[in-house]
């Protein structure tokens, strides 16, 4: 029995010095990496105000890791292929994209900084306003950047409401502009010759194709933002911008909406009982005709499916009159980034108007470029660009674009549609 | 063997089983050559080959991530497989203290939420150096994958552990010859449906081979999901036969070189 | 020697184990309020209880409970089923085996597609009765997946789960068949009798413990009541998951609570199973 005992204790004993022999490891800084990445840690000691020459300078060699959604294959491949290439040809950077939901990068960031590891494996990070501004208040991001990088100057409108908020709230230099989206409606005029020009036409627009519109359930990115769209056109887009997060001031804010939806809930697909989950189903039940319309937040999203071939040719896109919501996503540096010289650098590569403009031809993606600050040769090379079919000219959009409510009044008015308008 | 009723019930509830699991493959395969498939179509209305060219294109790195997922997730399996062996041994022929936890701890991560223990084992990991290394994602895979082939190992273990015994008694060989020789080759179905079992099981992780793994570990599955969840269905469905394709592949090999081994005459005898 | 040698064939499994429990406990006290990172410091049961005074919840879990246990009492009859078809028609390797396989390799949100492109209003079912004559429209077609009864998600579970519980099992009663089963047959019992008395209850070890994954699995998992459940009432794994994506980080212990309690449960059930099998092995 004794002997028993005895072998159970040194079997343990042996566990902890193993266990005590790998977190040994602690003190070695290099967490297995790519051979490349420098093992002399440069956490404390970049300064973000130092001339970009030494930026330039420092970034040199490095490989800077970019983490984002990784589901849009065509920008995967604009990423590898075009941006890729130009930083590593001009800065000797090499540009890695790792497809991550912003969920899941926060919460490795979380991780991490609960860990107190200084070099983590995130550099640069696809971000916007909600994530944005919880990441920002626990201390995740890196920054201010955005004001020291040369073409943020030279390119970017510094005055404009989207560049210095993000969701209602400031930036504060914590994060430089990477593209524009815009809340877009699609159907097809071969199917219904209709475009409703606000709520109460898109009311009329369901009752007549009953049972064949329906919106991604909340808290889907584009469902969130097509209701807050209708909320908009209901009881107007400018009180939201400056209030409280309360619950109730909220619900009786948007009470003549939550009337609206409701009504609206009789004429949509199986009576508003219940709702397709995620965006991709509404634009899959579109495509296969179960839906006369979807909505996209890519406003040129019918160009590109038309020319996949996802979409008939008479697929087009329209807005309400008063607007629809739109946002800028942004590019952030991790606040325990061990390469943050070169994600500065492929930062302000990516806000150049070269890169924005292929971005634009490639993605169709909004440019976040001001036009007014090109050159005659760049505003000619973004004027050039054919955007495709069933889209809308980017002034339209853009003179149609409601800045989108404070990141906290979002998750409020979710929750009250989950309580309030499902199956009601 | 008579055929009996109950045999062609039987063999009438395969095919059924057969048929309802390939039906729907013949619906992803043609998935990956549509363009539009608009109601009220039998057959698609138009083809394409985007999924097919987005899957052979360079930039998309899918044929180097999924052989290095594969290498991956074949240690994971091979080494499940070895501890499961052993640790069975140890829970049906011998006693010890702290069976019962051991026993415990053999099913304790399935009942586990994976954000529970992901979270948790992230922030003990990066402690440890083992967050972001190909090592850490192995560890974390061979926790997930235990609970199943301890479980398929300590059943057959069970089954023909006593067998061996005798046998090893009667011919008075060492216990590791006896294991080698006699109850190894019993136990090889259950190693091939462990090795199965926890491939398959590491191949599909998703949030904690990227919550552990970060950028610096990729595997097939962290690529594909984010297609899948935007619901592009030819993407999906194109990702998704290769995902099926190779690891039928991988099983074929396994079955391929287990066969190969020298004593597998033995087994019909015994 | 002897004495020695459990111990060492156990050290892999303690130090996965000891690991593993510590992964556990990192985790769980977040969802006491404990996450450093973002300035939660405060150890709490708040957020427990108000989810568990949350009016949804009930709803959610009841709609969990219902998915994971019909789906797992159907695919376990129906997978012993196939397992004794596997070991009684002789294929318990080779290219059938392989087809079995087939259904647990393919990922749940793919079968998720499968569902969809069959079943929805929308699917090949709903085109055939429009082409035959039996409905005018999509919405004719009986709307089968998004139901409050979740017909879509268990019929999800049960096609991935029997061909599991058939793998999970075939080895354990391909052997007892082969060595007690048909010594049983060859002293004259009948075939029927063999498996009922012999090879099935000796199989139960592993039947039982296939039966215990898949109900704790089907519980815990979020793919397919995600992408084929009604919006309201959510499973708790869905609920938990929005709680997850919430943008406010500090609003993450809602999230693990959530888990948490979906971890009580799921441990409830094993303990129920423990209790259950043990209880038999007594008799």
């Amino acid at each position: 029995m004794n002997k028993r005992k005895l072998s159970s204790f040194l079997a343990i004993i042996m566990v902890l010095f193993l266990i005590a022999g790998c977190s040994g490891n602690k003190e070695h800084p290099n967490i297995v990496k790519d051979s490349d990445s420098n093992v002399t840690p440069k956490t404390e000691v970049f300064d973000p105000n130092m001339s970009f020459d030494k930026i330039l300078e420092e970034a040199k060699g490095d490989t800077v890791s970019f983490y984002g959604w990784g589901g849009d294959e065509d920008r995967n491949k604009w990423l590898s292929q075009t941006v890729a290439p130009i930083l590593k040809e001009r800065y000797d950077i090499t540009l890695e994209v790792v497809g991550m939901d912003i969920d899941n990068i926060l919460a490795k960031l979380a991780g991490e900084k609960q860990a107190g590891l200084e070099e983590g494996s995130i550099d640069m990070i696809w971000i916007n306003g909600e994530n944005f501004y919880s990441a920002k208040e626990n201390d995740l991001l890196f920054g201010p950047f955005a004001e020291q990088l040369p073409n943020f100057e030279k390119y970017i409108d510094t005055e404009d409401e989207e560049v210095k908020n993000d969701f209602g709230f400031t930036i504060d230099g914590y994060e430089a502009p990477y593209g524009k989206a815009q809340m877009v409606f699609i159907n097809d005029s071969a199917t219904t010759s209709e475009t409703p020009k606000n709520a109460e036409e898109f009311m009329e627009y369901c009752k007549k194709y009953e049972g064949k519109v329906t919106y991604p359930a909340l808290p889907d990115f584009t469902g969130s933002a097509f209701v807050r769209t209708l909320i908009y056109d209901v009881v107007g887009h400018e009180q939201f911008l400056n209030m409280e997060a309360d619950k109730e001031i909220v619900k009786a804010a948007i009470e003549p909406a939550l009337e609206y939806l409701k009504e609206l809930n009789k004429y949509l697909w199986n009576q508003g009982k219940t709702f397709p989950a995620t965006s991709g189903e509404v634009n899959n039940m579109f495509e296969d005709g179960e839906l006369v319309m979807t909505m996209s937040y890519g406003p040129y999203s019918v160009a590109t499916g038309i020319e996949k071939g996802i979409y008939n040719e008479t697929v087009r896109t329209f807005l309400f009159d008063k607007g629809t919501v739109g946002n800028t996503n942004y590019m952030a540096i991790a606040k325990n980034s061990p390469n943050k010289a070169a994600a500065m650098v492929a930062i302000n590569e990516i806000i150049s108007a070269e890169i924005q403009a292929t971005q634009f031809e490639e993605l169709r993606s909004l440019p976040v470029v001001s036009y007014d600050k090109l050159t005659d040769a760049e505003k000619e090379s973004f004027d050039k660009i054919n955007i495709g079919k069933g889209v809308l000219p980017q002034d339209e959009l853009l003179s149609k674009r409601l800045p989108e409510m404070p990141a906290n009044i979002v998750p409020i008015i979710e929750e009250i549609w989950l309580e309030e308008i499902i199956g009601k | 063997m008579k055929s009996t009723n109950s045999n062609k019930l039987l063999k009438i509830f395969l095919y059924i089983t057969l048929f309802t699991i390939l039906a729907p493959m013949a619906i992803l395969i043609l998935w990956i050559f549509v363009g539009r498939w608009p109601w009220p179509n039998l057959l698609p209305a138009t083809y394409s080959l985007r999924a097919i060219k987005e899957i052979f294109a360079p930039y998309s790195n899918v044929f180097s991530i999924l052989f290095s997922s594969i290498l991956l997730s074949l240690s994971v399996a091979i080494l499940s497989a070895i501890i499961a062996t052993i640790t069975a041994r140890a829970l049906v022929l011998y006693d010890f203290i702290g069976k019962t936890v051991i026993e415990f701890l053999t099913i304790a991560p399935i009942l586990v939420p994976g954000a529970v223990f992901a979270m948790g084992i992230h922030i003990v990991f990066i402690k440890l150096s083992l967050a972001d290394t190909v090592l850490g994602v192995i560890i974390i895979h061979l926790i997930y994958t235990l609970p199943y082939t301890i479980n398929i190992m300590k059943d057959l273990t069970e089954s023909v552990g006593k067998q061996m015994e005798v046998q090893a008694y009667v011919l008075g060989a060492s216990p590791l010859k006896s294991f080698i020789y006699i109850t190894f080759p019993l136990l090889t179905p259950g190693i091939m449906a462990s090795i199965s079992m926890a491939y398959i099981t590491s191949f599909s992780q998703y949030f904690i081979t990227l919550l552990i793994g970060g950028g610096t570990v990729k595997s097939f599955n962290v690529l594909m999901v984010p297609f899948i969840a935007k619901g592009d269905r030819s993407l999906s469905s194109a990702y998704a036969l290769v995902f099926i394709i190779s690891t039928l592949l991988v099983f074929l090999i396994i079955d391929k070189i287990i066969k190969k081994l020298p004593y597998q005459d033995n087994k019909e005898e015994i | 020697m002897n004495k020695k040698t459990p111990y060492i064939l156990i050290m892999p499994i303690v130090l996965l184990g000891v690991l593993f429990i510590f992964g556990v406990i990192n985790g769980i006290v977040q969802s006491f309020g404990y996450i450093p990172a973002f300035d939660l410091t405060d150890i709490t049961l708040d957020y427990y209880i108000e989810i568990l005074n949350s009016p949804t919840f009930l709803d959610s879990l009841k709609t969990s409970l219902q998915i994971s246990i019909i789906s797992s009492i159907l695919a376990v009859i129906l997978g012993t089923i196939l397992t004794a078809a596997l070991v009684y028609t002789g294929h318990t390797e080779g290219k059938i085996l392989q087809i079995i396989k087939l259904a647990i390799i393919i990922p749940h949100t793919i079968v998720a597609l499968f569902l969809i492109s069959i079943l929805s209003q929308n699917g090949l079912i709903a085109r055939l009765f429009y082409k035959l004559g039996w409905i005018s429209s999509q919405g004719d077609f009986p709307l089968l997946l998004y139901t409050k009864n979740n017909f879509g998600i268990i019929l999800g579970y049960i096609w991935k789960e029997i061909p599991f519980v058939a793998y999970f099992s075939l080895a354990l009663m391909s052997s007892i068949n082969k060595t007690l089963g048909e010594a049983s047959e060859n002293l004259g019992a009948s075939k029927l009798k063999s498996f009922f008395y012999i090879t099935l209850p000796l199989s139960m070890p592993a039947i039982g413990k296939a039966f215990l994954i898949i109900l704790t699995f089907s519980f815990g998992a979020y793919d397919l009541p995600f992408l084929l459940g009604a919006t309201m009432p959510k499973a708790l794994p869905v609920q938990a998951h929005i709680e997850y994506i919430h943008p406010d980080l500090r609003h993450r212990p809602y999230a693990m609570a959530m888990n948490g309690l979906i971890l009580i449960i799921t441990w409830t059930m094993a303990g129920m199973y423990y209790l259950i099998t043990t209880k038999k092995n007594k008799r």
